[in-house]
């Protein structure tokens, strides 16, 4: 019996191995017919933790779980109505109607399988409406494929079957990435590492001289070697310092030059994010690693390039001369080292994950920063100062009381090692001492003198290198957030280089599902074909997915399900730079930088001619507003346009996309927040600009699209409705109703309007 | 529109089909296969529970699930166990990183499961009444109602991501 199914898996479509348990009662149920595809699902229908499977062949499905009836059920598609997902919240069942109205939980899952149960839905759907079995079967398959289609290395999405990883392809490591910013200044760090070299050789030398005046030429009283012997260290000391001063200067250029190559790749990195990056992390949070945690790496990278160089070479330098002086104190001098690397071992653990804590509180407090400044008005205009400032207090709070927690570690850890590093001293002291009172070795007071001096010099580099660990676990935070923007997947770009010599505007959406997350479906099954130089309007309710059409079509998210063509090509294989170069976008918001009114509209097109920019603006029905200002296209405007009116806005962002030429125009409700008047001049200017480009028009009054010659009409991710305006109204569908709504408020507003005249 | 806001004690509540509800006012009103939809999935379990129809539409809101009587009360208690999915975390058997992915595999009050985090910093929260909770790579949510409350190994394991 289990032949059926072992035979089938090779070839079927299947996210996990079938579990061996369900084979028996599988092939029972199977009666001979051989499963297309396979679900194995990761709930059991009480909603415990536990394997499940849902077999489904070209006219029936077998759902296999322990509470099933006999384990398993089998339902003919004659016998049912739909079956489709039931997103819950963290989990979904796979449920079949049946034609007399029940409802029969197939099999549960979480949101792991609701992309593949939702393609086997669809899937059943066509097959009941006599579409072809082989070509639904392969529409499946991309979704496993997709799902399939994870890097054997680390176990991320790819963007394609067979795709290079750009998680690993690009990887790096901390240390590469430090070398990679330290390589182009190698030159002057070395430079700067072979002064450090000297002047610590220098600063070697004063103990030796003193141990030579205390043991010689005081006690002979030669006044005329003290006066050499001083000049000699006067120009040790002269040195020293000069050489210093050239070495602090050359390694602040250097660490500058490093800290503006890393701020400058970050942003450049962020600038190729997709959106989905941008979805879930808070710009306080980038702003945090583009200043602070760039500042924190670059020092820590100049104290390993530098000091930890300078401070090795001491210390080994420091262990000769007093191996050379006397080896047996030199033994005693070493006893605190073992302690203070087991010390310093202890306190690195504890600090890395209070540093990593302390640096989330740190980036909730930039998000709030980033969230609160820019929305001023709001917070003003609702009196909501006092619980602005009181959240931001709880937030900065609560980042103290972790720092309070971390500093007590920190402050610890220091001042334990320069404890265990004193007692090392004090040893010396005490030996030395004695033997000099004893006076039963050579050694002399000077020497012992000398000895201490070299001896506090060597507890210096100890300090430091156990010190390090601190300075390291705080860099090492800030370089894993650095990294999660540097190893960050950026938008693909799979035709890069691919740019068609002509651009009609054919668009063609074919079987495109997709969703932000997987909690809720936003398009599905969304299929239309757009001729090019047609004018399409796409109507709705709100969050019903007009908008997300756009961005997909704009390659904003790359990872949906199915395909989207331009002029019969895939988008994705068309260069990205070209293909956007290519569409003109109008948003409902317009965005506009801090910058003239000029900048604002050559964005498009940087180095356009001002002839182009005042006829762009001219289209626009911008050039009338524009001259009037004082300072005419001259005119800065303030962080995101501030100085200029919802619709004045509105009619730079329409000039700023008309600049470039495109071949494909598309209005995001750019009329949804203007006055009637104003709403006026955009439309007209937007007649204007779609003449002979294909254009999509998102727009919640209907009037405005009467001018379309195709209504695309969404309700909850379907395309329910297609057709023209006349069509639509004769279908007395959604549309009709839309309208139907709208002429109703528009008569009531007019009534009032009326009313108000009188 | 006005929210339809139903006096706790004049309704009985019972189960439909394992999600939805049946609902009977006292003026005789019936309403069937409503779907009960917490307001306050993260903050308040127990208040201002809405019921849509099918067409997802608001029918009306239940302010305190406390408040209704005992047999409608296990009845939307038991609608919106089967609904919502939170496991809670009892113990951190293993974690692993690679390539700034985490793999937690976690002991739970559904059992034993394996999942992915891909960004620890936004994936995981801490909320001020001291509750953990976790998305993981496939936007599922798990909980961990005290974090102290956990074994010593499991608390080292997940300090360093809170």
């Amino acid at each position: 019996m289990n032949e059926v199914i072992n035979t089938d898996v090779k070839t079927l479509l299947t996210n996990k191995p079938i579990p061996s348990v369900f084979e028996q009662r599988a092939n029972e149920l199977l009666c001979g017919s051989s499963p297309l595809m396979a679900v194995v699902g990761d709930l059991k229908l009480d909603g415990k933790y536990g394997e499940s499977l849902l077999l489904v062949c070209a006219d029936r499905l077998i759902a296999i779980d322990h509470l099933h009836e006999n384990g398993g059920i089998m339902m003919l598609f004659e016998d049912i109505e739909k079956a489709e997902v039931k997103r819950m919240y963290g989990n979904a069942l796979f449920r079949a109607k049946t034609n007399d109205g029940k409802n029969v939980d197939l099999i549960r899952f979480t949101y792991s399988a609701t992309d593949l149960c939702d393609a086997v839905g669809d899937f059943i759907r066509h097959i009941k409406d006599g579409d072809d079995i082989d070509e639904q079967t392969e529409v499946v398959k991309i979704t496993y494929d997709n799902l399939r289609c994870f890097c054997p290395k680390c176990g991320r999405k790819l963007a394609s079957p067979n795709a290079d990883c750009l998680n690993c392809k690009g990887k790096s490591k901390i240390a590469s990435i430090l070398y990679g910013y330290i390589k182009p200044h190698i030159r002057m760090l070395i430079i700067s590492i072979i002064l450090s070299v000297i002047t610590t050789a220098m600063a070697l030398v004063p103990p030796y001289i003193t141990k030579m005046m205390v043991d010689d030429i005081i006690p002979q009283k030669n006044m005329q070697f003290l006066i050499y012997t001083i000049v000699a260290l006067l120009g040790v000391y002269l040195l020293q310092y000069s050489l210093g001063a050239l070495r602090a200067y050359l390694l602040r250029l250097a660490g500058d030059k490093i800290i503006a190559d890393l701020k400058k790749d970050i942003y450049a990195k962020a600038q190729f994010l997709p959106m989905k990056f941008y979805d879930k992390t808070s710009t306080g949070s980038i702003i945090n690693r583009i200043n602070s945690d760039t500042t924190q790496l670059q020092n820590f990278m100049l104290r390993i390039t530098q000091e930890a160089v300078v401070q090795l070479f001491m210390m080994i330098g420091i262990i000769i001369i007093m191996v050379i002086m006397n080896w047996k104190l030199a033994l005693f001098s070493l006893i605190p080292v073992p302690i203070v690397a087991i010390l310093s071992r202890f306190f690195g653990r504890k600090l890395g994950p209070m540093y990593r804590r302390l640096w989330r509180r740190m980036s909730s407090i930039s998000t709030i920063l980033s969230d609160t400044i820019p929305s001023i008005k709001v917070i003003k205009s609702f009196t909501n100062e006092n619980n602005a400032i009181n959240k931001f207090n709880r937030y900065v709070d609560d980042w103290m009381r972790e720092d309070k927690t971390t500093a007590k570690i920190s402050s610890i850890f220091p001042n334990a090692i320069t404890f265990f590093v004193t007692c090392g001293s004090l040893v010396i002291w005490f030996v030395g001492g004695s033997y000099v009172i004893n006076d039963n070795t050579d050694l002399t007071l000077g020497v012992l003198v000398s000895f201490i001096s070299y001896a506090s010099m060597f507890y210096t580099p100890v300090n430091f290198f156990a010190s390090l660990s601190d300075s390291y676990q705080n860099a090492l935070a800030s370089t894993e957030k650095i990294l999660d923007i540097i190893n960050a997947e950026p938008e693909h770009n799979f035709g890069e280089g691919n740019s068609p010599k002509f651009f009609e505007g054919k668009i063609e959406f074919r079987n495109v599902n997709f969703s932000f997350d997987r909690s809720k479906k936003i398009l599905n099954d969304v299929s239309f074909v757009i001729q090019p130089g047609e004018t399409v309007g796409i109507v709705g309710t709100t969050g019903s997915g007009k908008s997300t059409i756009i961005n997909l079509l704009m390659r904003f998210y790359d990872d949906y399900e199915g395909e989207i063509f331009v002029d019969d090509i895939n988008i994705k294989d068309i260069d990205m730079d070209f293909f956007r170069s290519k569409i003109g976008f109008v948003q409902q918001e317009p965005l506009m930088f801090r910058d003239t009114i000029f900048n604002n509209i050559a964005y498009s097109l940087p180095g356009a001619h001002v002839d182009q920019v005042i006829n762009a603006a001219d289209i626009a029905n911008a050039h009338t507003f524009i001259s009037r200002l004082p300072d005419a296209y001259d005119t800065t405007l303030g962080e995101r346009g501030v100085g200029l009116s919802g619709g004045e806005k509105q009619r730079l962002s329409i000039a700023r996309a008309v600049l470039k030429n495109p071949n494909l125009m598309i209005f995001d409700e750019a009329t949804s927040a203007v006055d009637s008047e104003t709403e006026k001049l955009i439309q007209d200017a937007i007649d204007r600009v779609i003449r002979g480009r294909t254009t999509f028009m998102i727009a919640h009054r209907l009037s405005t699209l009467r001018k379309a010659n195709r209504i695309l009409v969404v309700d909850k991710g379907r395309i329910i409705e297609n057709g023209s305006h006349d069509e639509l109204m004769a279908l007395k569908g959604k549309y009709y109703k839309l309208i139907q709504i709208q002429s109703m408020s528009e008569k009531v507003a007019a009534d009032k309007q009326a009313e108000n005249f009188e | 529109m006005p929210r339809n806001f139903v006096d706790e004690n004049t309704v009985k509540l019972t189960v439909n089909d394992k999600i939805y509800i049946d609902v009977e006012l006292y003026t005789g009103e019936k309403f069937t296969m409503l779907e009960p939809h917490r307001l306050f999935p993260v903050s308040g379990l127990m208040k201002y529970i809405s019921l849509l129809d099918e067409e997802g539409n608001e029918q009306m809101i239940i302010r305190d699930i406390e408040r209704l009587m005992p047999e409608s009360k296990e009845a939307l208690l038991n609608c919106l166990n089967e609904r919502y999915m939170i496991p809670k975390i009892t113990r951190l058997i293993k974690r692993t990183e690679k390539f700034e992915i985490w793999m937690w595999t976690v002991d739970t009050d559904r059992g034993e499961f394996t999942f992915e985090i891909i960004n620890s910093y936004q994936s995981i929260k801490i909320l001020y009444d001291g509750r953990i909770l976790i998305k993981d790579g496939n936007d599922n949510r798990y909980e961990i109602p005290d974090l102290y409350a956990l074994d010593k190994r499991s608390i080292k394991l997940i300090l360093p991501d809170v």
